[in-house]
């Protein structure tokens, strides 16, 4: 995956390498013009990439697993935003300094006498949008709605940008190969979204028609979503997976959410187990049985299938039990779960798991505290962890839970000597 | 983020190699200058082939180019006499991901604030925001909590009793706060947020 990602790169940039005579950049425009079709190429290939890693093409999810995919899209995103913007200050300079002109005035001519640049210019400027609003600090401060309405327009920029590579890319512009196959890396892209966000999900809801069926309180803070469903035994999910759910009614319609599913695959319902953190999961609480939830997924690698050893522990912090409650069932006999939770208030699924560790000979231990309460404190560190699991080191470690306790745990069990790959987590944001 | 900014830093110094490595026979010279070790050996090959396959690396591995484009543009200033052309676009590219690098590594020695994640409570939610002079934690606040009502008394309890540079937060400098009595949720939620501005910070 990794290495296709770079053989598209070089691919990008290869036609101005090769279009390009050695020699032939000899004053500070030609420079300033190099420098910015390259970066041009470069942010329209980093474009792609992005449309595609967020295509949800099930291939994706499943090889590289949403939570790296979000990621490299944080990452690729910032690096595509700066690319945009020094392809454009470049361009503007350089061709200024070709036509004596001023910058400004350059960008009269650029929207005035070019073909398509007012939406290239339009498509860099809901980039910046789309990129500020994405800094955590920003995005903290707006509304979720907003933010993802903002967010939900940056497709605008491949429509938007499309034309200007063509109309005037020194590179695209002459019809050949190389135009070609840029356009073929735009269908493909598409294509690509389309099948992953458009008609897997609908054969996907098509044939199995969740509804929901109940809502059940687990805690003062945390519900559990029951739905029903078609042919729910055919649903090829694994025991920590997780779906996007979008539920049908007038509040919710218009925004997914990832949620695990707390239960391994069975014939007759799925179940989400949901902490109550913001204003949608509120209105989850209001769900009325029969509203139709629209899935997308499975995906995720956080999966018993996944583990490098026989054997597992289980580290969960609060409602991130929901996910290692549905892996318990599939993990073989043998499996440890240590559960963290403030209070005893909190421990989710208390009967559910008491069960399963008889069913399954698993041994759950419960530490109830804060971080520095005396409980925790003995068990999270390298011996604690020693004591209550002898063979730590030559097992699978399953983390989930709020982002502090995953951190946390992540560097007692470096600590204690387990292998970096036979860590696995999954933190969601509290 | 870290990737990023090695990724964006990539980006300028791959695009400044690759401009550098076409810019012929007159730029020859400056080239060497510029960019020491890593791309000085690159030169001599000027032919489009084997001069391909050498630009490759550069634009594909982030980490390593990274090194060099930075240290050219220290190096660019004092041979500012010949090619004022490579240069300036040397420098057009590597000022973007430069100032974004400046604000974390910078702040060190002045004060800064820093705001915790937003967390949701029982009654709402607060975030908290810590102001800091070098490492030590002298000023502590929270904003976003409710404000009228028997909520609102919990929320002035908590605020008086952590916030402000004689609040409990800058007594302990760290998260470990005695909970406020008659409001559980709003102490562990300021604590909570205050625990992640910590850890950002």
């Amino acid at each position: 995956m990794t290495a296709l990602f770079w053989l598209g790169l070089v691919a990008a940039v290869l036609p101005w390498w090769l279009a390009t005579p050695a020699g032939s950049l000899t004053d500070t425009a030609d420079l300033l013009t190099a420098g910015g079709r390259i970066t041009g190429l470069i942010a329209g290939y980093l474009l792609l990439v992005q449309v595609l890693a967020m295509s949800r093409l099930g291939v994706l999810e499943r090889s590289l697993g949403g939570e790296r995919i979000s990621r490299l899209h944080r990452d690729l995103g910032a690096t595509l935003l700066v690319a945009v913007l020094t392809h454009m200050s470049l361009l503007v300079v350089g061709y200024a300094r070709q036509e004596r002109n001023s910058v400004f005035g350059e960008v009269g001519t650029l929207l005035s006498d070019y073909e398509d640049m007012v939406s290239a210019f339009v498509a860099a400027g809901v980039m910046v949008l789309v990129g500020v609003t994405a800094v955590r600090g920003v995005r903290r401060r707006l509304p979720y709605e907003l933010w993802y309405v903002l967010h939900l327009t940056s497709y605008l920029t491949l429509l938007l940008g499309y034309a200007h590579q063509f109309s005037n890319g020194a590179q695209l512009y002459e019809p050949g190969p190389v135009r070609t196959g840029w356009i073929a890396a735009y269908l493909l892209v598409v294509a690509a979204l389309l099948w992953g966000r458009v008609i897997a999900p609908l054969a996907f809801n098509l044939r199995h028609r969740l509804r929901v069926a109940d809502v059940v309180a687990e805690s003062p803070d945390t519900i559990s979503i029951y739905l029903t469903g078609h042919r729910l035994n055919q649903i090829d999910m694994l025991g920590g997976q997780y779906f996007r759910w979008r539920f049908l009614n007038p509040g919710c319609w218009w925004e997914s959410h990832p949620f695990s599913v707390s239960a391994a695959a069975n014939d007759r319902w799925l179940r989400l187990t949901v902490k109550v953190v913001g204003k949608h999961t509120a209105e989850l609480r209001d769900l009325t049985p029969g509203t139709r939830a629209w899935a997308e997924g499975p995906f995720g690698t956080f999966t018993a299938a996944h583990r490098t050893r026989e054997r597992a522990l289980l580290i969960a912090g609060g409602s991130g039990i929901a996910p290692l409650r549905a892996m318990l069932e599939e993990l073989p006999p043998g499996a440890a779960l240590i559960y963290r939770a403030r209070q005893p208030a909190d421990v989710l699924l208390h009967r559910e798991l008491d069960w399963l560790a008889q069913a399954r000979q698993t041994s759950v231990w419960y530490v109830i505290g804060r971080r520095d309460d005396p409980g925790p404190r003995q068990v999270m560190n390298p011996e604690g962890l020693r004591r209550l699991v002898p063979d730590l080191t030559r097992r699978d470690v399953y983390l989930c839970g709020p982002g502090g306790l995953v951190d946390e745990s992540v560097k007692v069990l470096r600590a204690a000597g387990v292998p970096r790959r036979q860590i696995h987590l999954t933190a969601f944001e509290l | 983020m870290r990737r990023a900014f090695l990724a964006i830093t990539g980006l300028a110094a791959g695009t400044t190699a690759l401009v550098v490595l076409k810019g012929g026979p007159g730029a020859g010279p400056a080239t060497a200058q510029e960019l020491p070790a890593a791309q000085a050996p690159v030169v001599p090959g000027g032919s489009p082939a084997p001069g391909g396959a050498a630009a490759t690396p550069s634009a594909a591995a982030p980490s390593v180019s990274a090194t060099p484009g930075a240290s050219a543009k220290p190096s660019a200033k004092p041979s500012a006499d010949r090619k004022p052309a490579s240069r300036s676009s040397t420098r057009t590219s590597t000022s973007t991901p430069a100032a974004p690098r400046t604000t974390t590594k910078a702040p060190k020695p002045t004060t800064r604030t820093v705001t915790g994640s937003s967390v949701s409570y029982k009654y709402g939610s607060l975030q908290v925001r810590i102001t800091l002079s070098g490492s030590r934690i002298v000023d502590a606040t929270a904003t976003g909590m409710p404000l009228g009502g028997q909520s609102g008394q919990r929320s002035d309890d908590v605020q008086a009793r952590y916030s402000g540079s004689s609040g409990e937060v800058v007594a302990k400098q760290s998260a470990n706060l005695s909970t406020v009595s008659g409001a559980t949720y709003t102490s562990t939620a300021y604590k909570q947020s205050l625990q992640s501005a910590l850890d950002k910070a």
